[in-house]
């Protein structure tokens, strides 16, 4: 490879790198982060839908409550627990990883060992 | 060994049911989760009254007291259906604080609601952008509180309240 070529392609990597930084680093609107917040939020009124498909009253009053709280500069994290504290776990999609849903959490990977082990042992006895 | 390989997915597979059929059966609706607010302190609100905005309730006005929260409007029909029924508590059980709690609902309209069905509150307190509803992590009306004498949540009911279900969770706590 030609000296030229190669420094093109560190070129194209570096700029592809720094674009994709600064895409990923970029100040999301806050629209964009309600939006983002609220796809993870159960809408309680209404049968599987998020609070941000959700045109139901309950959906409409958290999305305001959720940009108010954004533009007072509160975090995702917070926002969640200041939800999650009067609406329970239920309003998030996606269950908190904490003591009460370690076995929830834990269960795939405790299946995934147990598996991996009968396989091992049973490919080990079918070579035997 | 053998046996482990067909035993084992089975067990799995039983024990997977009997918490399925224990949830089952434990009458639980997943529509209607439990509060996250039962056996915590009462959230923290200040409301004017409907027929007096001079007139404020406070989380400090309803301390060693029993109180009965009410979340309602004129525009729900089920607040109308359990509606009668705070006649009742309010008979007998005089001793109970009833505070209802009008959401979203234009004074007016509150006023002769409560004028043509009957006024069985202590005190109307006006929530008429929601944010109490929010603090208590109401999300349908009519909702239902129960709140003890050191200021704790005790009991919640999402929907208008029954005869059976005052008879059977509300009064055995009352």
């Amino acid at each position: 490879m030609k000296l030229s070529h190669f420094f093109k392609i560190v070129n194209i990597t570096i700029i592809s790198f720094t674009i994709f930084t600064f895409k990923v680093c970029a100040v999301e609107s806050i629209d964009e982060r309600v939006k983002n917040l609220t796809l993870e939020l159960r809408c309680m009124t209404c049968q599987n839908q998020s609070i941000y498909d959700s045109d139901a009253e309950f959906s409409n009053d958290i999305k305001k409550i959720v940009k108010q709280k954004f533009e007072e500069g509160e975090s995702d994290r917070d926002i969640k627990k200041f939800l999650v504290e009067r609406y329970g776990e239920y309003i998030l999609f996606r269950p908190l990883i904490n003591y009460n849903n370690i076995f929830l959490w834990s269960f795939p990977f405790i299946l995934l060992v147990f598996s991996l082990f009968f396989v091992i042992i049973k490919t080990k006895r079918n070579k035997a | 060994m053998n046996r482990i390989f067909i035993l084992t997915p089975l067990i799995v597979l039983l024990i997977i049911c009997i918490f399925s059929l224990v949830y089952l059966l434990s009458g639980k609706d997943p529509n209607k989760p439990p509060s996250a607010l039962l056996n915590k302190d009462v959230p923290i609100f200040e409301s004017s009254s409907l027929y007096n905005a001079m007139d404020i309730i406070k989380t400090k006005d309803i301390e060693n007291k029993k109180i009965l929260i009410n979340f309602f409007a004129s525009w729900c029909s089920p607040c109308k259906i359990e509606h009668p029924l705070f006649f009742e508590i309010r008979k007998k059980y005089p001793e109970l604080y009833l505070l209802g709690f009008n959401h979203k609902d234009p004074p007016s309209d509150a006023k002769k609601y409560l004028e043509d069905d009957g006024n069985p509150y202590d005190f109307v307190g006006v929530d008429s952008d929601g944010l109490i509803a929010l603090e208590f992590g109401v999300f349908g009306l009519p909702e239902t509180y129960l709140i003890n004498e050191d200021g704790k949540i005790i009991y919640k009911f999402m929907g208008p309240i029954t005869k059976d279900i005052l008879k059977n969770e509300i009064e055995p706590l009352l």
